[in-house]
């Protein structure tokens, strides 16, 4: 307290390497699980939220700034390529039920998948949004590595899409509980469908919340979308 | 030793799919690609090892937490939303409620329809 340059000078130190982002990482999210369920886990605060709403205040108060931890996270994020493959397991372990329900997902997919993007896209296109806005807000559904590229090919900023899947993704996990509840839906398979094909990787963590069987949906919806819109959407958007 | 061979796996998976997506240039992200690797591949065995089985259960376990720092952006990009910011949000809260809404309705008719069409294939 009494020599603030020393302490500032002791952050950057610390904050040059990646332990102090992954140190605050892992401490938000364990700290984020016990909230959880000390308040009886409410839906509308889901662990992710909460980990980084804790996060995002120690990162602004303390200085570090988002671009220097986000840097060191790096070294967690990295994992998010093989965790992605790994979804393929319960995938394989679940391919009873998902075989038993291939007609409504085959069914499903294509038109939901395009809805998605589309509501969103008309909603912003009728309030006036300019094209570098549509085009980023275009792979909103899709998970990020696949949703970057679809931006880059059809014109949008990244860091744009980049907000816009996160959000799309904290809100899907909400309103998938609340609709669900609402049309009393108690399948988990149909609730970890839509929490995949709506909310990509945040949505298949709340899946994976819920049970491995909602977790093998949501990864076989965030799959299908990812790769149905890849391939539809620059398509469709060289057309108009 | 166990948990390290079933990673070693998923991680050359993972480069597979790097691999496939530069060679064959697919729009397709390597990891998604990796996924149906595993998926088929597992698939053609008939059976999973347990080191796979515990390795990708263990990363699995963590996904909220490897998702986190990029959620993180969230609410530090609200500069760049300036000007567009209550059209970006209300298509996204809309746009968003209205798609999941829609997903969650086909899927529950179609699973009906589906199940009355007779369970016989």
């Amino acid at each position: 307290m009494t020599d603030s340059s020393a302490a500032a000078g002791a952050l950057a130190v610390l904050a040059s390497g990646p332990m102090l982002a992954i140190a605050l990482t892992l401490g938000a999210f364990l700290a984020a699980q016990w909230l959880f369920a000390r308040f009886r886990k409410p839906l509308w605060m889901p662990p992710v939220l909460i980990a980084a709403l804790l996060l995002a205040v120690v990162v602004a108060a303390s200085g570090l700034g988002f671009e220097q931890y986000y840097t060191g996270a790096a070294w967690l994020t990295a994992l998010l390529g093989p965790t992605t493959v790994a979804l393929g397991v319960p995938l394989y372990q679940q391919m009873h039920h998902i075989r038993a329900l291939w007609k409504p997902i085959v069914m499903t997919l294509p038109l939901a998948a395009t809805l998605a993007a589309v509501y969103a896209l008309g909603i912003a296109w009728l309030m006036g949004a300019t094209p570098l806005v549509l085009a980023s807000l275009a792979p909103k559904s899709v998970t990020a590595p696949i949703a970057m590229g679809i931006a880059e090919q059809v014109g949008g900023s990244i860091s744009l899409t980049l907000g816009g899947l996160l959000i799309t993704g904290v809100l899907a996990s909400l309103f998938v509980d609340w609709i669900a509840k609402w049309l009393h839906i108690e399948d988990d398979r149909i609730i970890g469908f839509a929490l995949g094909l709506n909310g990509h990787a945040i949505g298949t963590a709340r899946a994976f919340e819920i049970s491995p069987m909602a977790g093998a949906f949501a990864s076989l919806g965030m799959g299908l979308t990812g790769v149905f819109t890849a391939l539809i959407l620059p398509l469709i958007w060289s057309l108009i | 030793m166990v948990m390290l061979r079933g990673f070693l796996v998923l991680v050359v998976f993972f480069l597979l799919g790097e691999a496939l997506r530069l060679f064959a240039g697919l729009p397709v992200s390597g990891g998604v690609l990796g996924m149906i690797m595993v998926t088929f591949t597992l698939m053609l065995r008939g059976k999973v090892s347990d080191e796979l089985a515990e390795a990708s259960r263990g990363l699995i376990s963590v996904l909220v937490l490897l998702i986190t720092p990029g959620v993180v952006g969230v609410f530090f990009i609200v500069d760049q939303f300036s000007g567009y910011w209550t059209t970006v949000v209300v298509a996204l809260v809309v746009g968003t409620l209205l798609s999941v809404f829609t997903t969650l309705l086909l899927m529950k008719k179609a699973a009906d329809l589906s199940k009355e069409g007779g369970d016989h294939d």
